[in-house]
């Protein structure tokens, strides 16, 4: 049981061929088996059949030869026995005279023995030449139980031998003796039996239940000796080392116990049979050989491409599909396997470059994606390239996307992005650079064996590329965008970080409109270095180290202090007074800035009583940034501190920047609504850099506009700024809307202001932000300087 | 068995007693019946009654025949008086050798066709059985007698034997069928002038 468990888990393990020739094999060699065994046991029988036939032949050939002996030895006894002169000599009484006769025709048969009986079987006369051994009594009995039982001849065991005995009767004419003739037969007739039919012959006397005595046998010698014959009249026998079929035969008229055994050699009877067999063997044996090298060979035939096709699905499995599938040329099932593993294989490698043409390539533009310009740089960087000393990449976001989408729809916008992508790639070619779409409106370049210096010549012409605006259907629309630079290895080693800092600097070129930037690490909020910056940004709000600085807008039609801007410095413990521009981009850029923004009104709402002037309402204005307007709760948060500090809400200004609404236009007028019905003043700034429509700002709930300094500033060297600065100005006022002017920076702007009826002005010409602690001194002064 | 003979042999005498005492002197015809032991009447039974006085009146028969045809003798059985001579004539076209060995009469006659030239004497009272050396299936039977009153039984087993003057005889029965060389079963018998039967039982005789 346990062995066939460990057969079969071993035979489970074997491969195809192994297993079909084991089969084979063995059901072949059940069948040579089961052949083998039917020839087998047919030969037996057809022996055995074969040797009871022979004995029954053997038995009639032996009955025919005693009885023709019988025969031939009563003819000799009846010459004698009517010979006249014979006759004569019994009648005469003659005893010589008959026993020389009985010796003279003895003799010429060859008689052992010859008698003459008178009619009562009494003795007469005995001629004993060859001194046989028989006695006159023997011959009596002979005679007499021949006689008695009506026979004329009988075999009989005299002095050890067998002895056939002839009695004719002499007449003259009537019965007037017996003749007696004997003959030992048993060597004579066992040796002619053997050359007549080969068989082999034992003659026994049985006497009584258990003696058994052999009397003679064709058989050699020592053999017969110590033989135990069956019972049975019929059987096998094995005599010395050879088996014999044999068969008991009567002698006629003979006593009971005498048996002449007619034997058949099995061995012989079975040696052509065995020939045979052994013939058979030979081509089981060769069949066997044959079977098992055709089975195996038919087996490899199949298993071998079975194993090519795992060599060659595994490559499949590996992503080659480069080689087809070979199908060695063969018609069968396994032909057709290896050509349906190939269509298999064109078909998962035409999905493949599907599946890659998506996931690697933007549809709109057909640029490159973000992906494949990731494995682009990888495989770039991987390279570890002698050539490639430094590598480049430039990250560009189109300024105004999602301007032109809203206002131009999205397929106009589709469409400025495919040319941006045509003039990428023209331009990529000529650089030997890879452009792609990173997303929205943001395209790179990467640039192999580049310095910072020449991706900054590349993002040169970049610019070159955009200044021809795009005319569709009629519209025609700039191009501009923020550009970030990143260098391999100087700014990162690793691909995402490369490509993280490159989009960085980019950011923050759009931040500071200064179309290109290269990567820097204090740009980075995520660098150590603006790391520790919040860290002390925090600390700076804990340990009081802001300070709240005041710039005075003054009033240009009566020169006074009309209002102030909250703005925020830094007073660092060792770097000293930090300026804005060193961590309010980065408060933004982290949300940091709305800590800032409710510390800025935290610190106006504590101080705004005692700013205020003895006449009139000095309103102080607190920039919001984008984070703030996104914040829905904001609101609540300020009404809280200016409830707090019993502030009223006109006593302040709330300024944005047209970018901080631009960015979610929809919820910073939602925050908008919300604060001005709560009362606060809500002013524009930065009014003119960016891209508010004016149907836009009419729908804003706004007081006031700040005309951006850049326009201001160039007013007295630049006619087009003043007439964008008079435009503003009656644009603003036909709306209803006060208008400040930053940037004022000198006496002929102040008076050109005023004359252009802006409503305030503000600039270092009247003061630079101070310490709230100074604006009262400062005030008084200014009022006192200009009244 | 022995005691039956016995019986039936006295029966036979106690009647010849009887015929002997009213028919002395007288020649009469006596009737003999022959039979087996059991009871079969035998043909060819040969009977013949001899005395002393029967013996002088022995009278030899000249010129017996004993033919041989159709290779058989005939006939098989002949009952003759002492001294007769024997005719063994040829009628076959084969030749034949007829011989006997028996002691009453040894002779031999060779190979011969038709007549053998002299006739062969039977000169003393006997048994002598006849052969053909060259047919075995050929055999006679000649009983040779010393009285003259002797005869062979017919197809029913009865003979007559007629003229046997009174007086003490010895009755004789002999048939082929005794084993060989067995003696003629005798029994005494009286013979009176008036007729008398006598019945034979033959002991022994082999059909």
């Amino acid at each position: 049981m346990n062995l066939l468990r460990q057969f079969r888990s071993k035979y489970q393990r074997w491969g195809l061929v192994r297993r079909i020739v084991l089969l084979s094999v063995a059901l072949l060699l059940l069948i040579q088996i089961a052949v083998q065994t039917v020839v087998r046991s047919s030969i037996e029988d057809s022996v055995r059949l074969n040797l009871q036939r022979e004995l029954s032949s053997d038995e009639r050939v032996w009955s025919r030869l005693v009885e023709q002996n019988a025969q031939r030895l009563q003819l000799g006894a009846s010459v004698l026995a009517s010979d006249f002169g014979f006759r004569a000599a019994v009648s005469s009484a003659d005893a010589d005279t008959i026993e020389s006769a009985l010796e003279n025709h003895g003799a010429r048969i060859g008689a052992t023995i010859s008698a003459f009986l008178n009619p009562e079987f009494r003795l007469t006369a005995m001629a004993n030449p060859k001194d046989a051994g028989v006695t006159r009594q023997n011959l009596v009995e002979v005679g007499q139980s021949m006689a008695r039982d009506g026979q004329q001849g009988r075999m009989a065991l005299v002095q050890g031998r067998l002895h056939q005995f002839v009695m004719v009767p002499v007449r003259a004419p009537l019965v007037v003796g017996w003749v007696v003739m004997g003959f030992a037969v048993d060597q004579s007739l066992a040796t002619d039996m053997q050359a007549l039919s080969g068989a082999q012959v034992i003659i026994v006397n049985h006497s009584g239940e258990t003696t058994r005595q052999v009397i003679y046998s064709t058989l050699p010698g020592p053999s017969t000796a110590g033989m135990a014959l069956p019972a049975d009249t019929r059987g096998t026998q094995k005599i010395g080392d050879e088996e014999f079929a044999i068969k008991y035969v009567a002698l006629p008229g003979s006593a009971d116990g005498l048996k002449a055994i007619l034997l058949r050699s099995s061995p012989e009877a079975h040696a052509v049979f065995d020939r045979m067999q052994k013939v058979l063997f030979l081509i089981d044996g060769l069949a066997l050989i044959l079977f098992a090298v055709g089975a195996s060979w038919l087996a490899r035939r199949v298993a071998k491409p079975l194993d090519l096709l795992v060599t060659d699905t595994e490559r499949l499995g590996r992503g080659d599909y480069s080689q087809p599938v070979n199908d060695f040329g063969r018609h069968d099932e396994v032909g057709n396997l290896a050509r349906s593993f190939d269509r298999m294989r064109l078909s998962i490698q035409a999905s493949q470059s599907e599946i890659r043409q998506l996931a690697y390539w933007d549809r709109l533009t057909g640029l490159p994606n973000q992906a494949q310009l990731r494995e682009a740089l990888l495989s770039m960087l991987a390279k570890e390239s002698t050539a490639l000393q430094h590598a480049a990449i430039i990250v560009l976001d189109l300024d105004r996307l999602k301007h032109i989408n809203d206002v131009l729809g999205y397929s106009f916008g589709d469409r400025v992005l495919q040319v941006v992508a045509q003039r990428l790639t023209r331009l990529a070619q000529s650089e030997k650079a890879l452009a792609a779409r990173v997303t929205g409106g943001e395209f790179a370049l990467l640039l192999g064996a580049c310095d910072a210096e020449r991706a900054l010549a590349v993002a040169r012409q970049i610019t070159l590329a955009f200044e021809e605006p795009v005319t569709l259907d009629n519209q025609t629309v700039d191009l501009s965008a923020g550009m970030g630079i990143a260098c391999w290895p100087e700014h990162a080693d690793q691909v995402d970080v490369l490509l993280g800092r490159a989009e960085l600097a980019m950011y923050a070129a759009k931040r500071k409109s200064m179309g290109t930037l290269v990567y820097d690490p204090s740009l980075d909020s995520g660098s150590a270095q603006t790391l520790s910056l919040l860290t002390e940004l925090r600390q700076a709000i804990d340990r009081n180290e802001l300070r709240l600085f005041l710039q005075p807008k003054i009033g240009l039609s009566d020169h006074r202090v009309s209002a102030a801007e909250a703005l925020v410095r830094w007073q660092h413990p060792t770097r000293g007074m930090v300026p804005p521009m060193e961590f309010i981009p980065f408060a933004e850029q982290t949300g940091f800035v709305r800590y800032l923004t409710l510390w800025m009104f935290e610190a106006v709402a504590r101080q705004w009583r005692s700013l205020q002037p003895a006449v009139g309402l000095l309103r102080i204005a607190i920039n919001l940034s984008t984070r703030d307007l996104m914040d829905l709760e904001f609101p609540a948060k300020i009404d809280a501190l200016l409830a707090q500090y019993d502030v009223p809400r006109e006593g302040l200004c709330l300024e944005i920047t047209e970018s901080a609404i631009m960015d979610d236009p929809q919820r910073a007028e939602a925050t908008l609504n919300q604060l001005s019905s709560s009362g606060y003043k809500l002013s524009i700034d930065d009014f003119g850099t960016g891209y508010s429509s004016l149907a836009y700002l009419k729908r804003l709930p706004v007081n006031e506009l700040k005309i951006d300094k850049s326009f201001v500033m160039g007013m007295e060297i630049d006619a087009s700024d003043a007439k964008i600065v008079r435009s503003t100005i009656d644009l603003a006022h036909n709306l209803g809307l006060t208008v400040v002017a930053e940037g004022v920076e000198s006496a002929h702007i102040y008076d050109m202001l005023a004359e252009l009826q802006c409503d305030e002005g503000q600039g270092y010409y009247m003061s630079r932000p101070l310490p709230a602690s100074d604006f009262n001194a400062w005030r008084a002064r200014w009022e006192s300087q200009r009244s | 068995m022995v005691s039956s003979v016995h019986a039936q042999t006295t029966r036979i005498f106690f009647t010849a007693m009887a015929f002997w005492g009213c028919v002395a002197a007288q020649a009469g015809s006596i009737q003999v019946q022959v039979a087996d032991g059991a009871g079969k009447p035998l043909s060819d039974a040969v009977v013949f009654l001899d005395s002393p006085a029967a013996k002088a009146l022995v009278k030899p028969v000249l010129g017996m025949e004993i033919e041989q045809v159709s290779r058989q003798f005939a006939p098989r059985v002949t009952v003759m008086p002492v001294g007769s001579t024997v005719q063994f004539p040829n009628r076959d076209t084969v030749r034949h050798h007829v011989y006997s060995f028996s002691p009453a009469k040894n002779f031999e006659l060779k190979l011969y066709a038709g007549n053998p030239s002299n006739p062969v004497l039977f000169d003393k009272p006997g048994v002598v059985v006849l052969g053909c050396n060259i047919h075995d299936q050929m055999v006679a039977w000649m009983l040779v007698v010393d009285t003259p009153y002797y005869g062979k039984t017919n197809a029913a087993g009865q003979l007559t034997l007629a003229g046997v003057p009174a007086g003490s005889y010895r009755l004789h029965a002999w048939h082929a069928g005794l084993p060989v060389g067995a003696p003629a079963q005798e029994q005494p018998l009286s013979v009176t002038s008036a007729d008398a039967s006598v019945a034979v039982s033959l002991k022994g005789v082999s059909p």
